[in-house]
């Protein structure tokens, strides 16, 4: 009997599998999909989870996941491997993700150089090795990866990507991470697709299967930059959204202006929709940023929710590219926000009226919400972690829907105006311009 | 009454008229080439006077759209940017290509989108091979930032 029990073991798993697997919207993948790359006849480049096209729907983040799947997402991305131990809706994240259908795009952190990695440093080296090789083990078998994410700007934000010790290294990083899990492709992702960078990553790192890149205004030509550049694998665009704060025209005393609400939504549709239609033949999806609130430069530049929680109307541009339609409760729409404080010098104490105009597409009556803000100082790069500026709550001397009036702070300095709409249904639009206190302007 | 109204209405327009008219006559167009009426263009766009970027780029395709579409003709794919002096010689190409662009961005920017829809269409359609030179060194496609225009306004446009 003993003997013959190994013999049982698969039957009995393939019926154990068969059981649940109308019950697991991860599907037939749920013990540990194989993930590989397939070109087609016509040279195109499909993802096959499997045996199955799998095209990603991507976000970056780790935060309402359920409302990723409610509005057409399949995927998210992490940047390390401390994500993973979070609880998300109670459940370990990669758990949560594999009973909402969410495949991840595992990140596997690479150190940076500006954060003081020396790799020329042969133990950091090695320990970064281990760790690496620790991690694949620990999750590889794991039925929400998709494909493991090594890396992310490790050649540095601004860098020219002349860095060949770095891709050298991640050529042994990524062949650490294949002989662990040979089922996964390895993605590296860089910052912008820079011709030098991706002549780098050819020259050094063979063992890369899919390059990503993070871009923000440049993003609907990244496919095609990558491919001038001499790049002939597939590709993701691992962050994507709207023209980041570097990228933007700026107020005289050179604050960066934030787009509007409507500008970002139109931003994330449009990117979506040209990586689609445009780079069909090496893109295997995207990951738009961030799926989540984050303080960096704006508590509402790069973020697709309010700290509150709700939704933004880069969601709904993302649901409406992803899957063709709206979703069934829509953000409120911010046609005007008009001022003479916008992008303007005024004194300490001076009183200004802000008007805007706001509808809500399913009629649901709006919460008008105005904070004044200081500029934020502790604006780093590369997305690293910023504190959040204070409020000045005493500024809002009258708020009324459609209408507000602000008294300029008494301490000269740099600050911005907020405006939060609210639909109370967990739907909201964010919009905000500088202005500048001076004693003598 | 009528009367009244339309010795109300009479004087307006002409005067509306006349403000057009001497807005038109404002316009420097210099040596008339396309290079200097480009810049004019740009220069104006990034001055926000968007109607003189709208004129200026409107002259510079009157003047050079039929050279320009010769030159688009000529070719089966964009010249590699990375040969300036190539891509330089198509001049007429690259110059109406640009102001296309920049007529579709000032015309956004007065809240005329099917104006610009039109332009960028016009863009992307027909020259989708000009090139436009960025000081910070390299060539960039003002066919493909029309591409995310079009996306653009197609999605601020749904209801």
């Amino acid at each position: 009997m003993p003997a013959r029990l190994p013999a049982l073991l698969p039957a009995a798993a393939a019926l154990l599998c068969a059981l649940l697997a109308p019950m697991n919207p991860m599907g037939p993948a749920a013990h540990g999909a194989e993930v590989r790359i397939q070109r087609t006849d016509d040279g195109r480049f499909t993802l096959l989870r499997d045996g199955q096209p799998y095209f990603i729907r991507g976000a970056g983040g780790s935060s309402h996941l359920a409302l990723l799947r409610e509005h057409g997402g399949n995927s998210i991305r992490t940047w390390g491997v401390e994500a993973l131990e979070q609880k998300v809706d109670g459940k370990p994240l990669l758990d949560r993700c594999a009973e909402l259908g969410i495949t991840v795009s595992l990140g596997l952190w690479v150190a940076h150089e500006r954060h003081g990695f020396n790799y020329a440093d042969p133990a950091q080296v090695r320990r970064q090795r281990d760790d690496i090789r620790a991690a694949v083990r620990k999750y590889r078998s794991h039925p929400a990866l998709l494909l493991w994410g090594l890396g992310n700007e490790m050649e540095g934000p601004t860098s020219d990507g002349r860095a060949p010790h770095i891709w050298q290294e991640l050529n042994e990083l990524a062949a650490i991470v294949k002989a662990e899990d040979p089922a996964h492709p390895v993605m590296t992702v860089i910052a912008s697709a820079a011709a030098t960078k991706v002549q780098g990553i050819l020259a050094h790192y063979p063992n890369i299967d899919v390059l990503g890149v993070n871009a923000y205004a440049s993003a609907p030509g990244v496919a095609a930059a990558v491919k001038a550049a001499g790049w002939k694998k597939p590709f993701v665009l691992a962050e994507f959204g709207p023209p980041g704060h570097w990228e933007t025209p700026k107020t005289k005393w050179g604050a960066a202006i934030e787009p509007s609400s409507r500008e970002k939504a139109a931003s994330y549709f449009s990117t979506q929709q040209l990586l689609t239609e445009e780079a069909a033949d090496i893109a295997l999806g995207s990951y738009c940023f961030v799926w989540g609130q984050k303080q960096e430069f704006t508590s509402t530049w790069y973020g697709m929710f309010l700290k509150s929680g709700e939704k933004l109307p880069q969601v709904d541009a993302m649901s409406r590219a992803w899957t063709g339609k709206w979703p069934a409760n829509r953000c409120p729409r911010v046609a005007q926000l008009q001022s003479e404080l916008r992008d303007a010098v005024v004194v300490p104490g001076s009183l200004s009226t802000i008007r805007a105009e706001a509808t809500d597409p399913d009629g649901d009556p709006l919460r008008w919400e105005w904070i004044v803000t200081a500029e934020s100082t502790d604006v780093r790069v590369g997305g690293d972690k910023e504190s959040e500026p204070p409020t000045f709550p005493d500024s809002i001397v009258q708020s009324e829907p459609g209408q507000a009036v602000i008294r300029a702070p008494k301490q000269p300095g740099n600050y911005r105006l907020f405006l939060l709409v609210r639909d109370g249904k967990g739907a909201a639009s964010a919009d905000n311009f500088p202005f500048r206190v001076e004693a003598r302007p | 009454m009528k009367l009244r109204l339309l010795s109300f209405v009479l004087p307006l327009a002409a005067f509306l008229l006349s403000c057009t008219q001497s807005r038109a006559q404002q316009l420097d167009f210099g040596d008339h080439s396309s290079s200097t009426i480009t810049t004019k263009a740009w220069e104006s766009l990034n001055a926000k006077n968007y109607p003189n970027a709208t004129g200026y780029a409107k002259k510079c395709v009157e003047l050079y759209e039929k050279q320009a579409l010769e030159m688009q003709k000529s070719l089966q794919a964009p010249l590699p940017g990375t040969d300036r002096e190539a891509v330089s010689k198509l001049w007429a190409l690259n110059d109406v290509g640009t102001c296309l662009f920049i007529l579709g961005q000032a015309l956004e920017k007065q809240d005329k989108s099917a104006d610009a829809l039109a332009a960028y269409k016009q863009l992307v359609t027909q020259l989708p091979f000009a090139q436009c030179w960025d000081p910070k060194g390299w060539f960039w496609k003002p066919a493909d930032a029309a591409k995310t225009r079009l996306k653009a306004l197609e999605f601020d446009s749904l209801k």
